[in-house]
């Protein structure tokens, strides 16, 4: 019971705690003095990771070996053939049963 | 202490999610289309249900768990139910597009559900950014929608939430993150998130201590954290018009928007339309999911707007007595004429050879899957046991 009432104050207090930090948070997170210098160093941090996995592919390539974005551009070929080919399924099937057609 | 104890008992159980039996009825790259098994009722509800999740969430938070579970519920009340299970972008994904998702993906959802259901149109429910996605389908291609529901689903973009500020072009350059990971990773998607309110997980935590003697909500909590943590990646060229086109030029509202070319115009929905809003949304405003109401033309527009958070508001034991049984009503009024009914209806008019051929072709469809649909069927099964998939 003396635990429930200890929780119960402790509770009004976080909640009031939370509360301001929230407003406070969100009064920071609208800021652009703090967005425009965070969503530099994102895209700083971004164009680093590309050149030095351009670096990397090129090091590949230069060894005549298919590189990873030239494996996923294959898979992705793939997979659009795949889904011309379910297209054409549609429409051979409309022209069979032009019920099917919407 | 018994608290304690009791949340400790409920963290090693391990919820099981998504248990309503289905079927897997189409695959296609990563995505897949689910229909689920009726239950021990018939399905009285002829016009299939197509439901539309996050592409970032997994399909089944609308399948949580059992007695928890939405599409449970409406298979229990007839409805014949499918879910596209968007599945997990592998890194050649980076190239595919968001016309490809949300125009062959989805039309090829509602195609396959129709077909199979025998009916000419489908119920279509987007969640999330998947209620996005079907809004600019349902607009671009009316063709087979009986009705839409746009579950807490943003459609304007320039309201004045947090994320609609940090995605502006100056605050954040999208081609770069895509050119560094390929597809966005999800624990960027969740953090960002996790910023919209720094203090929620605290506070979760909180409410968890204070109500942790109560079994059914442990389960149902750990159910949704599960969920929560089981992100997938956004592909990234979907990902760039996605940021492009709607956050920052706010097309889709502005009737800006084309989908492989052709304009999806909010303007041009005239089937029946509910926007689902809740008031303790962080994540979609009120505003951004209300104004998809203002912009159609339908005469048929329902708003139903809702106590609760983005997803509590979906999974809680509220939504089985209140936002459930309202979509469930909705639907049953609003069913599609079967493929019969809909021939029987043409012939009265037309007693051209043309309409005997469909009257022709509508006995052999008659209700059940065609012998395309039907190989198509097994051959997604064999795919899908080849690529090791669970069924």
């Amino acid at each position: 019971m003396m635990g429930r009432q200890a929780f119960d104050i402790w509770k009004k207090g976080f909640d009031a705690w939370e509360k301001e930090t929230a407003a406070l948070m969100e009064g920071l997170l609208r800021n652009p003095a703090l967005l425009a210098p965070a969503g530099k160093t994102l895209t700083l941090f971004m164009k680093a990771k590309a050149m030095s996995d351009r670096a990397a592919a090129e090091w590949w390539g230069a060894w005549g070996l298919p590189t990873k974005r030239d494996q996923e551009r294959s898979l992705h070929t793939l997979n659009e053939l795949q889904s011309r080919l379910l297209d054409l399924e549609a429409e051979l099937q409309d022209l069979k049963d032009p019920q099917t057609k919407a | 202490m018994s608290r304690l104890r009791n949340l400790a008992k409920a963290v090693l159980r391990r919820p099981a999610v998504g248990q309503t039996p289905a079927d897997v009825v189409h695959t296609e790259n990563k995505w897949r289309l689910l229909r689920y098994r009726a239950s021990a009722a018939p399905r009285s509800h002829r016009t299939p249900v197509v439901l539309v999740p996050s592409l970032i969430n997994r399909h089944y938070v609308l399948d949580l768990t059992p007695g928890r579970s939405f599409v449970e519920y409406m298979r229990d009340q007839g409805h014949d139910v499918f879910i596209i299970d968007w599945g997990t972008p592998g890194p050649e994904d980076r190239y595919l597009e968001f016309d490809t998702i949300c125009d062959r993906y989805i039309g090829r959802a509602l195609r396959v559900s129709t077909r199979l259901a025998g009916t000419k149109k489908a119920h279509l429910l987007g969640y999330c950014l998947g209620g996005t996605l079907a809004a600019i389908h349902a607009a671009a291609r009316p063709e087979r929608v009986q009705s839409f529901v746009a579950l807490a689903a943003p459609i304007d973009f320039h309201d004045d939430g947090l994320l609609s500020l940090w995605m502006q072009p100056r605050f954040f350059d999208v081609n770069q993150v895509v050119r560094a990971f390929g597809n966005v990773p999800w624990p960027l998607l969740q953090a960002s998130f996790h910023m919209l309110k720094p203090t929620g997980n605290l506070v979760k935590g909180v409410g968890l201590v204070e109500r942790a003697w109560d079994d059914e909500f442990l389960d149902g909590f750990f159910a949704v954290e599960k969920w929560g943590n089981d992100n997938v990646s956004f592909p990234g060229a979907a990902y760039v018009r996605y940021i492009e086109a709607l956050y920052q030029r706010n097309e889709l509202v502005r009737g800006e928007f084309r989908l492989n070319g052709i304009p999806a115009r909010l303007d041009a929905i005239e089937f029946p339309t509910m926007a689902v809003t809740f008031r303790d949304d962080h994540i979609v405003p009120w505003s951004s999911a209300h104004v998809l109401l203002e912009k159609i033309r339908s005469a048929d527009k329902k708003h139903l707007d809702l106590r609760g958070g983005h997803v509590g508001a979906v999974v809680s034991r509220k939504a089985a007595t209140g936002l459930w049984p309202a979509l469930s009503n909705w639907w049953a009024e609003r069913e599609a004429p079967s493929e019969t009914e809909r021939v029987h209806e043409e012939s009265r008019y037309d007693s051209s050879p043309r309409a005997s051929r469909s009257r022709d072709g509508a006995r052999r469809a008659g209700g059940s899957m065609g012998d395309a649909e039907s190989r198509r069927h097994e051959r997604s099964a064999l795919r899908t046991d080849e690529l090791g998939r669970p069924g």
